[in-house]
């Protein structure tokens, strides 16, 4: 061994810690998978076995000594954030690279992890922008994505506050769709829209799983099939939520 | 379809891929890309629609075209390709298909319901199939790297 060799369970330790970041901010599970065994093998790891999941990751791995660290990671929520998954990739490979004394890696990883704005105002632009294009994308008037604006401001508060996982991310989406699609009805019974039904697409658009779909398609396709079928489910789940949350004010207040 | 519907689609698609690229917090640089995928994404599927009368094809084409801009500005740029193919992709995505879907059934239109349903589940099948096509091309060309990566005994 020509490296400084380090113990085992520190070396898979931040390996997994910055599988589970990548994780946290919406990567695939083979690039998860590969960054582990790839940091692992830097610090002259033997081998390393690696099982992961969106919710989990499982890894064990051997020194060259032949003892044996397993170590587990849990995840329960994901958030897309690419800014922060292009500064996991860099530093994963600046480690392959030329491995570092782990404590000081975790360091420069906490860094990465801060996000010090809950409330990102970059984020909330996004969703504004989003929701108003697609309004009138579908065919909506500009008076249409004037509405859709506001609300997506709130679905953004809403998103960004609450980090809800299971029942309770579906009881959310849920609701903040119902609260959107009443407002939407709302805009129009004031005259100040003229579509619900458009304002209503416009801001299904930001909150429909779509990315967690295609993600789903290229993971099953890479042979992550638990994985991809997770977030398959979860993204079909996550529709009905969403049509369910819209379907509340049409019943109520009907027209769309 | 005539030229002004044509660039609402192209425009506001635009705009609204640069809203997730903001949603996504995608690197301000690399913004333009994503935007240039959606502009081509979408100038093929104005074409699919004016000439092929089938939903999954409409999308299928497209999907195609935006998965392997995708990987190739991944080459070009050494960021991963999913960036540029959610940029590409989100257009796309059948958002108003789920809520015509949703708003004829709440309202009991069920022949309705059952066209729309069948037009998103097309949509996204053609979707997925684009995407899965270059992934799979992608995944054969990277295959002798992948066995160096994961071992076996």
């Amino acid at each position: 061994m020509t490296q400084p060799l380090f113990a085992a369970s520190d070396v898979l330790s931040l390996a997994m810690d910055i599988g589970k970041s990548m994780i946290r901010c919406g990567a695939e599970i083979n690039r998860v998978e590969e960054t582990v065994v790839r940091i692992c093998r830097a610090y002259g790891m033997q081998r390393t076995d690696v099982f992961s999941i969106v919710s989990v990751i499982v890894a064990t791995t051997r020194d060259p000594d032949g003892k044996e660290v397993t170590l587990s990671r849990r995840i329960y929520s994901y958030a897309t954030n690419f800014r922060q998954l292009e500064q996991l990739n860099a530093l994963s490979r600046r480690l392959c690279a030329s491995p570092a004394e782990p404590a000081s890696v975790r360091e420069e990883l906490d860094g990465i992890n801060r996000d010090p704005l809950k409330l990102h105002p970059t984020v909330c632009i996004g969703n504004i922008l989003g929701a108003a294009a697609f309004t009138v994308f579908f065919g909506g008037s500009w008076k249409d994505a004037l509405a859709a604006a506001p609300i997506a401001v709130i679905l953004w508060l809403v998103t960004s506050l609450v980090r809800a996982h299971g029942m309770g991310k579906l009881f959310v989406t849920a609701l903040s769709s119902a609260t959107a699609g009443f407002l939407a009805i709302a805009f129009v019974k004031l005259g100040l829209a003229d579509s619900a039904g458009m304002i209503m697409i416009g801001d299904i658009m930001v909150i429909i799983p779509g990315l967690t779909l295609i993600h789903s398609v290229r993971e099953m396709l890479c042979g992550d099939l638990m994985s991809g079928l997770l977030r398959l489910l979860e993204s079909l789940i996550l529709a009905l939520a969403i049509a369910c949350g819209f379907a509340i004010p049409i019943l109520i207040l009907g027209g769309g | 379809m005539d030229l002004q519907h044509a660039l609402i689609l192209l425009l506001a698609g635009a705009a609204g891929t640069c809203g997730f690229a903001l949603l996504f917090r995608m690197r301000k640089k690399l913004i333009p890309w994503a935007v240039l995928g959606a502009l081509l994404t979408l100038a093929v599927y104005v074409i699919c629609l004016k000439y092929l009368h089938h939903a999954f094809f409409q999308n299928l084409f497209p999907a195609l075209c935006g998965a392997l801009y995708a990987e190739v500005l991944a080459r070009l740029t050494k960021s991963p390709a999913t960036q540029y193919l959610v940029g590409a992709i989100i257009p796309l995505v059948p958002g108003g298909g789920l809520y015509y879907t949703m708003y004829a059934f709440v309202t009991g239109n069920m022949d309705t319901f059952h066209a729309a349903l069948t037009q998103t589940a097309r949509t996204a099948a053609g979707l997925a199939v684009g995407i899965i096509l270059v992934s799979v091309l992608m995944h054969q060309l990277r295959r002798r790297k992948w066995k160096t990566v994961f071992e076996e005994d």
